[in-house]
């Protein structure tokens, strides 16, 4: 992310913090902020979103281009899904964080499937490896589930409806 | 581990942990003794360049996860400061409508 961008968003953050304890003056200036640079902010934003996921899609498909057309597929599916019909630019952002966040959890598990594949056969996975991995992954899916929390919240504060979001997660057994 | 020569004879010796201290526990003589030194040696090196195909892998993990993460946090903040300018507060993790905006 360029410097400037960097330099709205720490500004961004310390106007929501003083407007959010009570601020008025800050409120009005954080207004202001979101109007003036909101766009250019969302735009980088999604810029590095769509790097990583282009980094993450070439790693999954390891080169192969049905695969990369596959998940490229999918992952638009999932944006135009998600998303639903005419998005605000803030559902749009969400939507991406969510996108990459599926992404990025899919593409751990994937490369940490199969090194158990390669190394378990030669007793040679270390318990704290396995246990720092673990950590990788669970903060990962901490972050995704995150992600979706906070589109449904917007979604619903959006449409002006009380807001109470439970996250449930299945764990089916293969 | 130690592999020593006393009298034109070999003598190899591995050092186990016991507690605060380290014992040089007896494993054989002569030949015997060269082949568990080598051993011992291949299992060292191969012990050391798994963790270091371990530290590698996990910074690659943690590259992946860094760039995610860094668009993650823009976008939170984005959203805080939308929900704040909107006349929104936090209040116990939830998001409710200010009653002075």
């Amino acid at each position: 992310m360029s410097e400037d961008a960097r330099g709205r968003l720490t500004e961004l953050k310390v106007l929501s913090e003083k407007a959010g304890a009570g601020d008025k003056e800050a409120r009005k200036e954080l207004r202001r902020l979101v109007r003036a640079s909101s766009p250019e902010v969302i735009a980088e934003a999604s810029g590095i979103a769509r790097r990583a996921e282009w980094m993450l899609v070439k790693i999954i498909s390891a080169g192969e281009p049905l695969m990369e057309e596959a998940l490229e597929e999918r992952m638009q599916q999932m944006r135009s899904q998600i998303a639903g019909e005419d998005p605000t630019p803030l559902e749009v952002l969400l939507t991406e964080r969510v996108v990459a966040g599926w992404l990025l959890v899919e593409v751990l598990e994937g490369l940490i499937a199969a090194q158990y594949q390669r190394d378990i056969k030669a007793h040679r996975v270390a318990p704290t490896y396995v246990i720092q991995q673990s950590r990788i992954v669970e903060s990962a899916t901490r972050r995704y589930l995150a992600a979706i929390r906070e589109l449904v919240r917007v979604r619903k504060l959006q449409a002006g409806a009380p807001v109470q979001v439970n996250t449930q997660v299945n764990v089916l057994r293969g | 581990m130690t592999l020593e020569r006393r009298d034109g004879r070999l003598y190899y010796y591995r050092s186990v942990r016991d507690g605060e201290r380290v014992r040089k526990v007896y494993v054989g003589a002569g030949e015997f003794a060269r082949i568990c030194s080598e051993t011992d040696v291949l299992q060292r090196t191969s012990r050391r360049a798994q963790r270091e195909r371990e530290r590698a892998e996990l910074e690659r993990l943690e590259g992946l996860v860094a760039l995610v993460e860094e668009f993650s946090e823009a976008a939170q903040v984005l959203v805080t400061a939308h929900l704040v300018a909107g006349g929104y507060r936090k209040h116990k993790g939830e998001w409710r409508r200010a009653r002075s905006v």
